[in-house]
């Protein structure tokens, strides 16, 4: 603990941590213009400045970590003048058009204009003319720019695409795209919500409402199971469109959180109805009745109780392979680790200085966790190794150690992987002689993973003291998922290691601990954004309209193992799954009723809606809603031999959906609209024989899909990406992600 | 301490005395029933009625009529007077003012303007739809003033008749018409919402030496 002072009040804090932090956690006011909680400070605003007693001129509270004793004054006459000084220097020539500017009304620039009152310029420069960028989603104007360079720093040190850059060159400094002519990057849009000015902005929504015009609702975003934290901006549609409610824009709390661009760019993918059709709904009602109920994890834990009362009163079946996969995974992790939950978090991951993450296209599949590790290496040098069979020129900059495997050989490496971390620990005799059994020559050779990569991971894991180890959804879903589990519940057990398993859709950990699933069969279903004979739909192509993720309120269950609600942005005037429960005799007057009936028993709080938080407010961790509670369970795993490593052999395809893309939910997004196609490197297409551009046909699964042939430079490898977010209700494919395929062309 | 006036004593004003109230000259009331007759036949035989018909007919006879022609003929407005809205453009380039900050639909306290705004072509904000619904419309004057732009003003049109309340909600019906403003028609607006006189005496200008 660190003693001293600001401004003659009493303050202590942990060491290294920085005076502006500390005066902020004390409500003292510092003032700022770059600086970012999430980042390393930018230091080029120099408004920040202090003085401490015993220091020749000002101190920058945002990078001097605070020392014993000292005292530090904030405010006083020649620091005011400094503030002031600084604050000419960035009003001079800044185009004031903050009559249509986007960010007039939550500008810095205009805040702290008015709080140093500068009101004249007093000093000149001659006015050059600067080209507005036209960056895809963003548009950048060289004019309004103060160089603070917070997008910059976040793009590097949190999102990881490194995809800006600052041009120096005095008064004509810029932000450009980074080694290219235009802005290629992942699109997330953190530098438009970083940007204190109206510099970067969302070319969708510039120019089309005011910052004080938009009602803030606080949500959870719906597209994957990070939930992260947002706020849809909603007003009137248009003057045309009478009692109409729009989403204009998302933004988030930036200081502590960060959105990718499906968060920030999807938000339009409400059900609009009209009406209530009662005969769909009695017709539901009797579909509902004959039996069964399939439905997807993208539900709230609200409609999952709903869904599992349902089974309880009516005694239903009900189907979510994916969730049903998820929740066996868990159960078999448990049995070896001895806890229902795994133990990390996206925050232990920021702190980690070591991860290892296996199956999985994390920067498609869950852009959290990439943040996060990104965030790890950049401010905690972690070292990060990346194992899977594509390597992700996303993670580039990131990993420093690529380990490819074989296709289906995860079950081989991921004992390979226990065997290596588990080494000169005490373990069972069973579990000893599991690793003493296992047939090194044969995994290594069938698998690809040689005992030379082994050891590089096993010298990145040395001094470091905080490990995270991150399984994907290609070992959710593998044939033998449960051994995986059950091996990475040992790690979790036995070593320093944290787990976190990601899950593959928004709420299957929310669905996996309240439902009780059921095999599935064939026969009649009801179908609840899934397929089944009678189609409750959120995507607006059932049978009985539902209302989507943004038109409700409930909650979600995050990777986090946070229970976090959502609210609801635009009104819907339909029937919901509620009414449905009503009419079938499992009374409650709003979905949320079920908020605080969620089973206590999985680790849920009897918490009602209305007492959870949404925000971050002035936390600088998430405190939204509450944390699930882990339940020990006996460890009564046993280790099943590793049998021979399944080969795929000709064309395999990997279901994994673009950036940006998740669901029919983002497909429906004016913002994202691309045409779904096969993606696979020249390499691959040499092997298939096909060329850009080819129109192909194949059989994915159980599902025929037609699609078009796309070269991507960007892969490496023989495996092409086939995504799924275009599938409407069949996207929710719960099967191995890879399949070997029989690809035949239909003209081009 | 003075005594605060409790409302008893506002309740008992005495008018009569020491107080600035006075009583105007009038006839006393008829207070018997035979002094009412009395009144009534007076007033009927005195032909009173004809006195004031005789001023008209002196008038008429004379061609020296006072009467406004309305609605042919309409005495000017006072230019601070605030009736129908007007949207101004630049007398250069007859471009339209409204740059569509969104300050007028924000102060507006009945609620009753609205626009739709988008970035056009040239990277610049245009208003697509903008309109005043003039049933709600209190004339209180604030959009005008809030205007950084003098773009709306508060014109003379004060006759709000129409069989639709639609009809008064047009953009282009307040818009000044091009032609007047290309040909400088319009001269520089001096009514509600515009600048005060002698304002450019009060301008700090931005040193330009460089």
């Amino acid at each position: 603990m660190v003693n001293f002072t600001i401004n003659g009040q009493s303050v202590s804090c942990e060491k290294g941590e920085t005076i502006l932090n500390v005066a902020r956690k004390n409500a003292i006011y510092i003032p700022t213009m770059c600086y970012l909680q999430k980042t390393t400070p930018c230091a080029s605003c120099r408004l920040c400045s202090v003085e401490a007693e015993g220091v020749e001129g000002f101190v920058l509270s945002c990078q001097a970590p605070a020392i014993e004793g000292l005292c530090v004054i904030t405010e006083s006459d020649s620091l005011h003048k400094e503030r002031v000084n600084i604050m000419k220097m960035y009003d001079v020539n800044h185009p004031l058009e903050c009559g249509v500017c986007d960010k007039s009304g939550a500008c810095d620039l205009q805040n702290k204009t008015l709080e140093f009152n500068v009101g004249t310029q007093e000093f000149s420069a001659k006015d050059q003319h600067r080209k507005i960028e036209h960056w895809g989603r963003i548009n950048y104007d060289p004019a309004l720019c103060i160089l603070c360079e917070k997008c910059t720093h976040v793009c590097n040190e949190v999102i990881g695409d490194d995809a800006i850059d600052l041009y120096f060159g005095g008064y004509g400094s810029k932000v450009i795209p980074k080694n290219s002519e235009t802005l290629d990057c992942t699109f997330c849009g953190e530098c438009i919500s970083v940007c204190p000015v109206g510099a970067l902005v969302s070319s969708d929504f510039q120019y089309t409402a005011n910052a004080w015009e938009l009602s803030k609702i606080p949500a959870a975003c719906a597209h994957c199971s990070a939930a992260c934290a947002l706020e849809y901006e909603v007003k009137h549609e248009s003057i045309d469109a009478i009692g109409q409610e729009k989403i204009y824009r998302v933004t988030n709390d930036f200081e502590v959180n960060t959105l990718c661009g499906a968060g920030r760019f999807a938000y339009d993918f409400e059900n609009r109805i009209y009406g209530k059709d009662k005969e769909a709904f009695l017709g539901a009602i009797e579909a509902i009745k004959k039996g069964a109920i399939r439905f997807s994890s993208l539900i709230t834990n609200e409609e999952a109780m709903i869904l599992q009362r349902m089974k309880e009163k009516l005694g239903i079946k009900l189907f979510n392979q994916e969730a049903l996969n998820f929740s066996k995974f868990m159960k078999a992790y448990g049995s070896t680790s001895g806890q229902s939950l795994y133990s990390a978090t996206l925050e232990h991951i920021r702190s980690s200085d070591a991860i290892v993450i296996i199956g999985s296209r994390i920067a498609t599949d869950n852009p959290a966790v990439r943040y996060a590790m990104t965030t790890a290496a950049r401010h905690k040098g972690a070292r990060i190794t990346y194992m899977h069979p594509i390597e992700d020129a996303l993670m580039q900059n990131t990993a420093k150690q690529y380990v490819k495997y074989e296709v289906g050989a995860e079950e081989g490496v991921m004992a390979l992987l226990a065997k290596t971390l588990l080494e000169g620990k005490t373990l069972d005799s069973e579990i000893s002689a599991f690793f003493a059994e296992l047939d090194l020559g044969y995994l290594e050779a069938e698998s690809n993973v040689g005992d030379e990569e082994m050891m590089q991971l096993k010298k990145n894991l040395t001094r470091t003291k905080k490990r995270t180890l991150i399984l994907g959804a290609d070992l959710i879903a593998h044939a033998k998922a449960e051994n995986i589990a059950r091996l990475a519940g040992l790690i979790e057990k036995h070593t320093e290691f944290k787990v976190m398993i990601v899950a593959p859709s928004t709420n299957t950990l929310g669905v996996s601990l309240i439902c009780d699933l059921d095999e599935e069969s064939e026969g009649y279903a009801v179908g609840y954004n899934a397929r089944g004979e009678f189609v409750l739909s959120s995507f607006g192509e059932g049978d009985l309209d539902m209302p989507s993720l943004n038109q409700q309120e409930g909650t979600f269950t995050t990777i986090d193992k946070r229970v976090v609600p959502t609210n609801v942005a635009l009104p819907y005037n339909g029937y919901v799954l509620n009414d449905l429960a009503n009419a079938l005799g499992i009374r409650a007057e709003y979905t949320i009723d079920y908020t605080s009936q969620l089973p206590y028993s999985v680790g849920f709080e009897c918490n009602a809606f209305d007492t959870l938080n949404a925000r971050y407010g002035n936390a600088i961790k998430d405190s939204r809603g509450y944390e699930l509670k882990s339940i020990e369970v006996t460890c009564d795993g046993v280790l099943s031999s590793v049998d021979e490593l399944p080969e795929f052999n000709g064309t395999v395809l990997y279901a994994c959906n673009p950036v940006l893309q998740f669901t029919p939910n983002t497909q429906k997004a004016h913002q994202l609209e691309e045409e779904a196609c096969l993606r696979g490197s020249e390499q691959f297409a040499i092997a298939a024989k096909l060329s850009d551009g080819d129109r192909v046909e194949f059989d994915f699964g159980t599902l025929r899909q037609k699609r078009i042939f796309k070269i991507d430079t960007a892969l490496k490898g023989t495996i092409a990406l086939n995504p799924a977010y275009d599938l409407g209700l069949a996207a929710m494919v719960s099967s191995y992600r890879y399949q070997s395929v029989k690809i035949s062309k239909v003209g081009s | 301490m003075r005594k605060l006036p409790s409302l008893q004593d506002f309740k008992d004003r005495n008018v009569a005395e020491g107080s600035s109230y006075y009583n105007i000259d009038g006839e006393a009331y008829p207070e018997t029933g035979w002094a009412q007759f009395k009144q009534v036949v007076t007033r009927t035989f005195r032909l009173e009625l004809f006195v004031g018909l005789w001023v008209v007919l002196r008038e008429m006879f004379k061609f020296n009529i006072h009467t406004v022609q309305y609605p042919a003929e309409k005495l000017p407005i006072g230019p601070r007077y605030r009736a129908v809205h007007e949207m101004q453009r630049l007398w250069e380039s007859g471009t339209e003012r409204c740059i569509g900050c969104g300050l007028c639909e924000k102060i507006c306290i009945s609620d009753c303007i609205r626009m739709d705004t988008k970035i056009d072509e040239n990277s610049r904000k245009a208003v697509t739809e903008y309109t005043i619904n003039l049933g709600r419309c209190i004339f209180c004057g604030y959009c005008a003033e809030v205007c950084p732009e003098l773009a709306i003003v508060h014109g003379g049109r004060y006759e709000n008749v129409s069989e639709q309340r639609a009809h008064y909600i047009g953009f282009e019906d307040m818009l000044t018409p091009l032609d007047m403003a290309i040909s400088g028609k319009v001269a520089e607006y001096p009514g509600f919402g515009a600048v005060t006189p002698h304002e450019d005496e009060r301008v700090k200008v931005t040193p330009l030496a460089y």
